[in-house]
């Protein structure tokens, strides 16, 4: 939460501390009135007053007073929500290696199952495109709001085969966005960028133009072997962290089926989030003020001893 | 009756014992107690000759011992009881304590054990004093609110109750039958301590419990150890120290 006038909200806690002195004051001086009692201990053991009425009363009475001043100093919290007019482009690798099987059924299988969890978590509003890369990219679904054009995109995926070219494929999807609107890719990949052109230029030009890449890493961190090629499918999780971090986004290893998908359902609701500055001093003010009204009416209701 | 006859009446009170046994509290007084039938070993000078012919046997005089009593008292000087609904209990206990001393003649003695000049009172001492202080069958009476009768040791309220003729007029709580607050309250400790509390119906509720429970446990607890009990009532010391005696005004 920030304060587009600070000094308002100190006048504010200065004037609250002298109002607090003021009671405390009153407070001292109602003190010589109290109820004279032989035995406090005795008292409070007959009674058995509940000890929280009080407190709560008080801080009532505190936070109305502190709701009015923030208010008073006009603050503004900056909200997460679904942007406007967002894309994101889910480019999946389909590489030789994805055929794997470290992750049951196998790497290929837990990605598309894990994009459909993203396409069903994202907001409708959220238009979502596919790209599939291997030795090149290809383009399966452009970014469309039609969600089962999206999934029925997934079901093109090609069968696992050929290296891994992630920057084609971050080329492929960054050419996919329309001029405005938020934008965000996700990449899901278990290899190590070994065709196609440079990741890191890419990366830099997102960068750039504020896309976010959100990076998953399947696949187990000690790998398996290639059915076909009897290599050792790793994970260069060291690149695809560093793709995300110096692009705005994150990266997260999924080992399983099901944490791919979590992975891929938080995503859906977060990856295209804006954040918005909203002004919240009519919200205090009126809280301040409804807090002020209750604390009142309660101390009036209630009374004091006759 | 007065209260002094009350004292008299309790100490004098016939005990039935094994003929020629000399009770304590008879010997050779002049006031006349009872007959009873001649056992060997009495005195032949107490016979009831009058009597004996009427009856047809024997019969003994009994005569009561001619002394003076000893009247004590300890009154509660606390700060605690410098309060009540009209006026202090205080106040009363003064009234209460007049009453008493009063009851005393110019033979009697009378022991007023408290607290020194420069001490607070306290009940525990006061008692513990009574006790190595006052010769056995004194009447001793006790005037507070007994808040500290759980820090006394039972067995000296057996002892005194035992040794002593012992009265405790118990304090009533000005506000016993109902405390006369409502909603935020600030109360002030009659010996220190503040507090701003909250009270509705149900702190109302556990007081009445709570105040009419203490009350009868001190009663029953005093009584249990030989204690004549009653109640100082605000209103009135010395009405409250009769009433303990059965005495009317």
């Amino acid at each position: 939460m920030t304060l587009a006038h600070p000094w308002t909200a100190a006048a504010g806690a200065a004037i609250i501390a002298l109002c607090a002195a003021f009671v405390r004051r009153a407070h001292r001086r109602a003190n010589g009135r109290a109820f004279a009692y032989s035995n406090l201990e005795f008292f409070d053991a007959a009674a058995r007053p509940r000890t929280w009425i009080v407190p709560a009363l008080d801080a009532l009475w505190l936070l109305s007073f502190a709701g009015v001043a923030i208010a008073a100093a006009r603050p503004h919290l900056a909200l997460s929500a679904p942007a406007s007019n967002s894309s994101v482009i889910v480019c999946i690798d389909t590489s030789g290696s994805m055929a794997s099987t470290d992750v049951v059924p196998t790497r290929a299988a837990a990605a598309a199952s894990a994009a459909r969890a993203f396409i069903a978590a994202s907001p409708a509003s959220v238009k979502i495109g596919i790209v599939a890369f291997s030795q090149t990219a290809i383009v399966l679904a452009p970014p469309t709001d039609d969600r089962a054009a999206a999934s029925a995109a997934l079901a093109r995926l090609p069968a696992p085969n050929g290296p891994t070219a992630i920057g084609d494929a971050l080329e492929s999807a960054a050419g996919l966005f329309p001029p405005f609107g938020v934008h965000a890719i996700v990449l899901i990949t278990d290899g190590v960028s070994n065709a196609g052109r440079d990741p890191t230029a890419i990366v830099s030009t997102l960068a750039a133009q504020h896309i976010p890449i959100f990076g998953i890493g399947v696949g187990t961190r000690t790998g398996d072997r290639i059915a076909r090629t009897g290599e050792r499918a790793t994970l260069d999780e060291a690149a695809l962290r560093g793709y995300a971090h110096s692009t705005g986004g994150s990266y997260a290893q999924a080992d399983s089926g099901e944490t791919l998908r979590a992975a891929m359902r938080r995503l859906g609701r977060t990856t295209t989030e804006a954040r918005r500055d909203v002004d919240c001093a009519l919200a205090f003010a009126l809280a301040g003020a409804s807090g002020l009204c209750l604390a009142f009416l309660i101390a009036s209701a209630v009374g004091t001893h006759p | 009756m007065t209260i002094r006859d009350a004292l008299l009446n309790g100490r004098r009170r016939p005990k039935r014992r094994g003929v020629g046994a000399t009770p304590a509290s008879r010997g050779d007084g002049y006031e006349f107690a009872e007959l009873r039938a001649y056992g060997a070993g009495d005195d032949a000078r107490r016979i009831d000759w009058a009597a004996s012919a009427r009856s047809g046997e024997l019969q003994t005089r009994v005569l009561l011992e001619e002394t003076a009593l000893t009247i004590a008292s300890i009154v509660d000087t606390s700060a605690s009881m410098n309060v009540g609904r009209a006026r202090a209990l205080a106040r009363a206990a003064d009234e209460a304590l007049r009453a008493w001393r009063a009851s005393a003649t110019a033979d009697d003695r009378y022991i007023a054990i408290g607290a020194g000049r420069a001490e607070a009172f306290d009940l525990v001492t006061s008692l513990s004093r009574a006790r190595r202080l006052l010769p056995r069958g004194a009447a001793l009476l006790v005037i507070g609110d007994w808040y500290d009768l759980a820090s006394v040791d039972a067995l000296e309220v057996v002892m005194l109750g035992t040794r002593l003729d012992c009265t405790a007029l118990v304090a009533r709580d000005p506000w016993h039958d109902d405390l006369p607050l409502a909603g935020f309250v600030r109360l002030r400790g009659a010996e220190g301590g503040r507090r701003r509390v909250f009270i509705g119906a149900r702190e109302r509720g556990n007081y009445r419990e709570a105040v009419a429970l203490r009350e009868r446990a001190v009663r029953a607890q005093l009584g249990g150890a030989g204690w004549r009990t009653g109640i100082l009532a605000e209103q009135d010391g010395a009405a409250s120290l009769r009433a303990a005696f059965g005495v009317r005004a």
